[in-house]
This record gives C-alpha cells, sequence and structure tokens, in this order.
C-alpha cells in the first residue's frame, strides 16, 4: 500500500531524533519529491513546524548579521499551542547593535 | 494596440519556480506593479503581442495549491474564479515535477483552461531526468505541455502559439475519488447546481470537493445557504466515520496518488542516480559511526589552521604596534610638547597597549572566520547539527538545539537569541543555559596569547581541545539539569533538508569574513578602547585616591591593583592568585577580549617601565622593517599552512611524517614581546592551562548576559552567571591541583 499522508505524520509521531529527508524517504517507501509535498501539506495544516535557515530570524538585523549561520531548514511536530512568539527586532547583538 | 478584446492569461505557478522570469520574458517591459485589492500581495499585469494579438498576462501570486492556508492562495484563487482567465499558465520546475504537480492537479479539478509550462527543462536535463512530454500531457487529460527556459527565453515561441490556440474548455480530465466520496460529491453538486446563481460562479464539483475539505473561506461564503453547509457538514461526519479519518486527508492522498501515477507515466529517472553524490557523500559524513570523527577532525584542522597558520602574522601586527606606531605616537607627543606626561602613559599604556593588544588579532579572526565560512558553504555546517543530534539526545535535549550552539561558536549573544528557534521553553532555557560554554570567538585571543607563549606548536591541539572542553561541559550541564531539574522528556523527530554539497563560494565567505572582521574591530574601537581608558584610569589612581601620586603610583597600590589584588587569592587554588590575572578577569566580564587588552597595559606597562633607552630607527627605516617583516611572516604562514598536513598525518598512531622547513634554518624564537615575556614569568605552563579553562568557562560578557536575561529572566540568568562561575573556578583549580599532584610543576 502507498505511504499516505497519515503515515507521515505517524512516523514523527513515533520516531526520536534527526532524519534526513532521503532517510525518512527510504524508511517509508516514497520518493522524495512526495514526501517533500507531503510535509508541504502538513506544515500548511498546522501540524509540522518549519524552521527557516535563519537561526535568530528574530532579531530585526538578522539579514545582514555576521554570525548568522546558514542553517538548514527542519520540520517537526507542533506541539499543543506551545510554539514560541517570537518577540520582535534588536538581539542586541555586538554587530546588530 | 488593437481594439478587440484582448485574450487575459494567468500564470500560476509555486514560488520559486521562474515563473517572474517567464513573466519578464513574455512581457518585456510592458508591465503594472500594485497590489491586489485589499491585500498587501504584490500583483503584477503586463502586456504583450503573441502575433498580432493583444494579451494581457497577469502574474498570480506563488502558490503550493488552492486551498486557503495562505493569503497568496487565496488570492489566486478568488483571481481564477472571478476573472474566468482566457487560459492559465501552470509554471512548473521540471527538475522538481512531483512537488509542482499537486497545484497543477488542483488547477486541473478547478477545470481551468490549462497550459503546462515546463520551466528550468535543462536543469531537470542535467540531473539527469527524462520527461516524456507528449506522456505526460496524455496522463494529465491532453492539456498542451510546453518544455521552457526562462532564462534563456528557449521554448517561447512553442508557448506563445500554445497559448493562442488554447481555448477556454476545460481540461477533460476528472480526477476520481473512492465510492463514497465520489457519491457524496455528487450529492452536493447537485444541490450546488440548483442554485443558479452558485453555479454560475463557482464550478458546483470543484465546489462540492472544497465543501468536503472544509475549506474555511468558502465555507464564510456560503453563510446565507444554510441548507448547504448543513448538508456538507453531514457529508463530512459520513465520510469521517467511513474512513476514520480527515475527508481532506483522504481527497489529498487520492490526489498524491494521482500524481505518483502521472509520474510514473512520463518521468524517467533512470538516466540520473535516485542517490545524488551529496546523498552518497553523507553515508560516509553522517554515518552513525564515522560522523563523529570525522566532525572532531575538522573542527580539529580549524584550530590548527586559525592558531598556527594566524602565528606569524598575529607576531608580525603585534611588532608594528609595539614598535613603530608606538615610536610614532611617542614621537608625535613629544613634538607637541606632552611627551613624558600622563597623556602620553594614557595613550601609549592606555590606549595602545589595551586597543592593539586585541588587534594583534586581527589575522586570527580572519582566519577563524574563513574556515568557518568554508564550513557553512560547502553545506557541512548543516551536517554537524544532524551528527550531533545523538549527542544531544544524551542530555535529553532535542537534537536542533546544537544548531544555536553552533552559532555560540562565533558569538553567544545571537547563539542566546538563535534558542528562539527551539519549540519548547524547556528546550529553549537549557539550551541558552550552556550555550555559553561554547567558546565564541571573543575568546579565542586569549587562548592563542597564553597557548602561543606556553605550548608553541602544540598551541592548535592546546585550543582545540579547550573547544571540546566547552561541549563537554555543555553536555555535563545537560546532564545535571535532565537529572536534578528537568525530568527526562523523550525529543520527537525531526526532518532535516540537508542542502547538497557544494564547492564554497569564495566571495561569499570573503565578504562574510570582511562583514565579521568589522565586526570584531569596531569592538576593539569602542568597548575595548573605553575599558582601556577606564582600566588605565583605576591604575594611574593611588588606592588611598591621592591625586599628587596620579600616574606615578605602582600599579598593585594603584585602584585597579588594589581592588584586584584584594579578589586574587580566591584564583590562588587554581595556580593565578596574580593580582594581574583577577584584574583581567573582572574586565573581561565586558567582553573576553578585554582579558587580553588588560593583560597588555598591565604588563606592557611593567615592561616599558624596564626597557634601556636605545637611539630609535628612522622613519625610513621603521618602514623598511615592516614591509621586510611583513614579507617573513607571509613565508612563515604558507610554511604552517603546508604543514598541517604532517600534523594530521601524525595523528595516526605511529605515523611520523616530517613537518617541511623550506625556510631554512628554524627561524629564531623570537618571542621577545614584552607581554609574553612577561606571561611567561607569572603563569607556568600549568596555571595558563588553568587560566584558559577559566576563562573558557565563566561568566559569559556583560552583552550576553543582557541577552540572557532578556529572553530568559533574571533569576535564570543569575543562576547562569553562578553556575557558570563555580564550573569555572572548579575546572581550572581540579587542573591545577590535578596537575602538582601529578607532578607536573607549578
Amino acid at each position: 500500500m502507498s505511504t499516505t499522508l497519515r503515515q507521515v505524520l505517524e512516523y514523527f509521531e513515533s520516531h526520536q531524533g534527526a532524519v534526513s529527508l532521503p532517510q525518512m524517504a527510504r524508511t517509508l517507501g516514497v520518493e522524495r519529491a512526495t514526501l517533500q509535498n507531503m510535509i508541504d501539506y502538513w506544515v500548511r495544516k498546522g501540524r509540522l513546524r518549519e524552521s527557516g535557515a535563519a537561526a535568530c530570524a528574530s532579531c530585526g538585523s538578522a539579514a545582514g548579521c555576521p554570525f548568522m549561520v546558514a542553517l538548514p531548514r527542519t520540520y517537526e511536530l507542533v506541539s499543543g499551542g506551545s510554539s514560541p512568539e517570537i518577540s520582535p527586532p534588536a538581539c542586541g547583538c555586538r554587530s546588530c547593535r | 494596440m488593437s481594439t478587440a478584446q484582448p485574450r487575459v492569461i494567468a500564470l500560476a505557478g509555486n514560488p520559486n519556480v521562474g515563473k517572474s522570469t517567464l513573466f519578464n520574458a513574455l512581457t518585456g517591459g510592458r508591465q503594472h506593479v500594485g497590489n491586489w485589492p485589499g491585500k498587501t500581495v504584490e500583483k503584477k499585469e503586463g502586456w504583450a503581442t503573441f502575433d498580432g494579438q493583444d494579451v494581457l498576462i497577469v502574474d498570480l501570486p506563488g502558490a503550493y495549491s488552492l486551498a486557503a492556508y495562505s493569503v497568496e492562495e487565496i488570492v489566486a484563487r478568488d483571481y481564477l474564479l472571478r476573472s474566468r482567465p482566457s487560459a492559465v499558465v501552470a509554471v512548473a520546475d521540471a527538475a522538481n515535477l512531483e512537488r509542482n504537480l499537486y497545484l497543477v492537479c488542483q488547477l486541473i479539478e478547478l477545470g481551468a483552461p490549462l497550459i503546462l509550462a515546463l520551466n528550468m527543462s535543462d536543469m531537470a536535463r542535467g540531473r539527469g531526468l527524462k520527461i516524456d512530454v507528449p506522456a505526460l500531457s496524455e496522463a494529465l487529460g491532453g492539456i498542451p505541455v510546453v518544455e521552457v527556459i526562462g532564462t534563456r527565453g528557449v521554448g517561447l515561441e512553442a508557448l506563445r502559439a500554445a497559448i493562442l490556440r488554447r481555448d477556454s474548455t476545460p481540461p477533460p480530465l476528472r480526477l476520481t475519488y473512492d465510492p463514497p466520496v465520489e457519491a457524496e460529491i455528487a450529492a452536493l453538486q447537485r444541490l450546488i447546481e440548483d442554485d443558479a446563481e452558485l453555479a454560475r460562479t463557482i464550478p458546483p464539483r470543484w465546489l462540492a470537493i472544497k465543501l468536503l475539505e472544509n475549506d474555511p473561506h468558502l465555507a464564510e461564503q456560503l453563510d446565507s445557504r444554510p441548507a448547504l453547509r448543513r448538508a456538507a457538514d453531514e457529508a463530512v461526519a459520513r465520510l469521517t466515520e467511513a474512513f476514520g479519518d480527515d475527508p481532506e486527508i483522504i481527497l489529498t492522498d487520492r490526489r498524491y496518488g494521482f500524481i505518483g501515477g502521472v509520474v510514473s507515466r512520463a518521468l524517467d529517472r533512470s538516466a540520473g542516480s535516485a542517490e545524488t553524490a551529496s546523498d552518497r557523500a553523507d553515508h560516509i559524513i553522517t554515518h552513525r559511526l564515522w560522523g563523529l570523527p570525522i566532525f572532531l577532525l575538522l573542527m580539529w584542522l580549524v584550530f590548527q589552521i586559525t592558531a598556527n597558520v594566524s602565528a606569524p602574522l598575529i607576531d608580525w601586527v603585534d611588532g608594528v604596534i609595539a614598535g613603530p606606531v608606538t615610536r610614532w605616537a611617542e614621537a608625535l607627543l613629544s613634538a607637541a610638547g606632552l611627551g613624558g606626561g600622563w597623556v602620553e602613559s594614557l595613550l601609549i599604556d592606555g590606549v595602545i597597549a589595551g586597543v592593539g593588544g586585541v588587534l594583534v588579532f586581527v589575522p586570527l579572526l580572519v582566519l577563524l572566520y574563513i574556515t568557518l565560512g568554508l564550513l557553512e558553504d560547502t553545506g557541512y555546517m548543516a551536517r554537524a547539527a544532524f551528527i550531533m543530534d545523538r549527542v544531544m539526545r544524551l542530555v535529553g535535549l532535542h537534537g536542533k538545539s546544537f544548531l544555536p550552539l553552533l552559532i555560540g561558536f562565533g558569538c553567544t549573544v545571537p547563539a542566546i537569541y538563535a534558542t528562539r528557534t527551539l519549540e519548547n521553553e524547556r528546550d529553549r532555557k537549557l539550551t541558552g543555559f550552556i550555550s555559553t560554554f561554547m567558546s565564541c570567538g571573543a575568546r579565542l585571543p586569549v587562548y592563542v596569547l597564553f597557548a602561543g607563549v606556553f605550548f608553541g606548536a602544540q598551541s592548535g591541539s592546546v585550543i582545540f581541545a579547550l573547544y571540546l572542553l566547552g561541549i563537554a561541559t555543555a553536555i555535563a550541564t545537560g546532564l545535571v539539569f535532565k537529572r536534578f531539574v528537568y525530568p527526562s522528556q523523550e525529543p520527537r523527530a525531526f526532518v532535516m533538508e540537508l542542502p547538497p554539497y557544494r564547492l564554497p563560494n569564495l566571495r561569499t565567505i570573503l565578504a562574510q569574513t570582511r562583514e565579521r572582521t568589522r565586526g570584531f574591530i569596531r569592538n576593539a574601537t569602542t568597548i575595548i578602547l573605553v575599558s582601556s581608558v577606564v582600566v588605565w584610569l583605576l591604575g594611574a589612581l593611588p588606592a588611598n585616591l591621592d591625586l599628587s601620586r596620579f600616574d606615578v603610583v605602582e600599579p598593585q597600590e594603584s585602584l585597579f591593583g588594589s581592588i584586584s589584588g584584594a579578589i586574587a587569592p580566591v584564583f590562588a587554588p587554581a595556580g593565578f592568585g596574580n593580582w594581574q590575572a583577577a584584574g583581567s578577569l573582572i574586565t573581561g566580564f565586558v567582553a573576553k577580549e578585554v582579558v587580553v587588552s588588560t593583560m597588555s597595559q598591565i604588563y606592557t606597562a611593567d615592561a616599558t617601565a624596564e626597557e634601556a633607552e636605545a637611539a630609535p630607527p628612522s622613519l625610513l627605516e621603521d618602514a623598511g622593517e615592516i614591509a621586510r617583516s611583513f614579507g617573513a611572516a607571509l613565508a612563515l604562514t604558507a610554511q604552517e599552512l603546508v604543514n598541517i598536513v604532517p600534523r594530521t598525518v601524525n595523528l595516526i598512531p605511529g605515523a611520523a611524517m616530517p613537518e617541511a622547513n623550506f625556510l631554512g634554518a628554524a627561524p629564531e624564537e623570537e618571542d621577545t614581546a614584552a607581554l609574553g615575556l612577561a606571561l611567561s614569568g607569572a603563569f607556568t605552563p600549568l596555571s595558563a592551562l588553568a587560566f584558559m579553562v577559566f576563562v573558557l568557562l565563566y561568566t559569559p560578557c556583560m552583552t550576553a548576559t543582557a541577552a540572557m536575561r532578556h529572553e530568559f529572566g533574571g533569576r535564570w540568568t543569575l543562576a547562569q552567571m553562578i553556575y557558570a562561575a563555580l564550573a569555572a573556578w572548579g575546572a581550572a583549580a581540579l587542573i591545577y591541583q590535578g596537575g602538582l599532584l601529578l607532578g607536573w610543576g607549578g
């Protein structure tokens, strides 16, 4: 039987630790692009959270911050309402002041 | 422009598929940019003339689907429903066809008069993907499919011709669902068709499907039709019971199934490997066993390069500042009649010794930023977080917690703010707490100074060990918290989109290095300048504030010396219970580089007082010496760079690869710098090591402390400061006392 959206979500619920997209695709027996589609779906539905490349993205100077490291995009389960509200600018780091 | 009613063509597609490039290629300069009514989403329209016919092209916002999840999706959907364009060109990234087909599938369901433009088809071919265009067209119900390369204008004529040929009839394809779903769709469709006004506005089958998907945006528009809404709610309830799942998920799964079928008919991946070169490299680099040693080896190389390769250039800058620059400043002050007094002392012993003492480390920071930039730009840094996941889970932390910690190697402040990317408060607070143990760039000058004086060629390894100790302390602290503060909470899975490996872009790395170095220099000319002046002032003032002895007081009897001397005994068990070390650690709270600038001020003031008078060289002689010593420093730097290879090979037990010495005889040990000499008199290798460990672990700088207070509150910050101070003192004392017990000498 082909992998369903529900199985993708269950994978997140039942596994621990870091997994790369190709690893997860292999485990579920699905094409990487299809898996990406399915993850996108759950992100749009608000069940998965996507963290972008910007690490301290809340900082108003993030775009020009020399200490900003290009970090990978990650996806994880959203646990009931604990997603932090990002408060705005001025991280105060030396380069941003 | 002709007076006939123009054809209106909509461009739809996922974000980043080259839609705007194609829009520009089709319209040229005839564009109008505004906003969609009532939205902040940009609206772009442009005119084009195809075969003598005027065509208005509307660039719809990038959207992944026609659901109502984002404002872009709502705008695109509303436009297609209300304006009914003559044709819709769905722009798809040919290299990511499967991902793009979801929107195409939804456009087919909407009944849009569709043309599929496969953009970037050259890149798809480059990746070994072969798209059978006729088969793709057939699988999608016969819609026209055109291959284009928007950036090069390839395929535009064919696309224009397809647009002109396309009539507004919807695609004949109908995506069918499981029988119970089809039955509910049919029932709702009949109800919608009975409402002539509604059926005229929205395609009935599409609306029925959307109602089963509980589309909130459309449901709102049907408030005045309670019977239809009730029927939809009842249908949703029946399907939920029948399938044991949300009907929207059942419908979406079916679409993915359909897309899978289309792809299997039209896409041939056999020419390209399912595994990319990056995937194959990751089998080794992120391997469960090899990943960690590779990570450690790379970090070792980073510190070999930064510490050893930069050493000759650091010595050169130090020589220039301590020699010609200081002499020129003295000469200028003498010429202005200010020589010999407190003004000269302020400038030479305060500003030049303090700020200059930190600026000598610019070559070191440049090399650190370049090497870290290389790791980032090749895509390795992302893997480091992936590899460290298991280590982080040991301490009950999410693997993602290592990402802020990685940033901490640059600066602790953004690392603390980066904890915001973590999901729960426990992870955020704990990661912020341990992030201060990751050795920031500002602490590196302290290590390089001490390791250079006391550990010579081994300084790179010593510094590497210090970084490892920082990571180990962070892990140990996590374990303490897991045991006593936060009971275990198993971290869940997270999926990482590891970027493909690529050759580093030198221009990007150099630009980033320039910005980071500029930040370091800005710091030296602001915070460190001010603290140098304050330290000088406190060092010039006698402890009893007797102004008649201003600037002539013995350093240890000054206000600074007295305060530092009172605290110094605390550090005696760690082997550095002198007032100079204590004073430097106090001022290090302002910024860690200030430890070096303060020491430079204290010790060089002592040394210059003892210096014998000698005839100063002329300006020309100074300039010649600066150029000559720079050449020598560059040659030594090159030799150090080459020697990274034998030093790395020699890590293998039994290996003894000789180091290169193409400069002839080993250069004379020229560590006659005043600060180095003074330090070798005041510290032993063991107490120097204890001092470096203390600097690594003790209370972070005031900016990082403020950031922590802002993020986690005053009590948490105070707890962290006390914990860090105790950990630093404990570790330094343990090293010193342990070393003495082992007979390593005091």
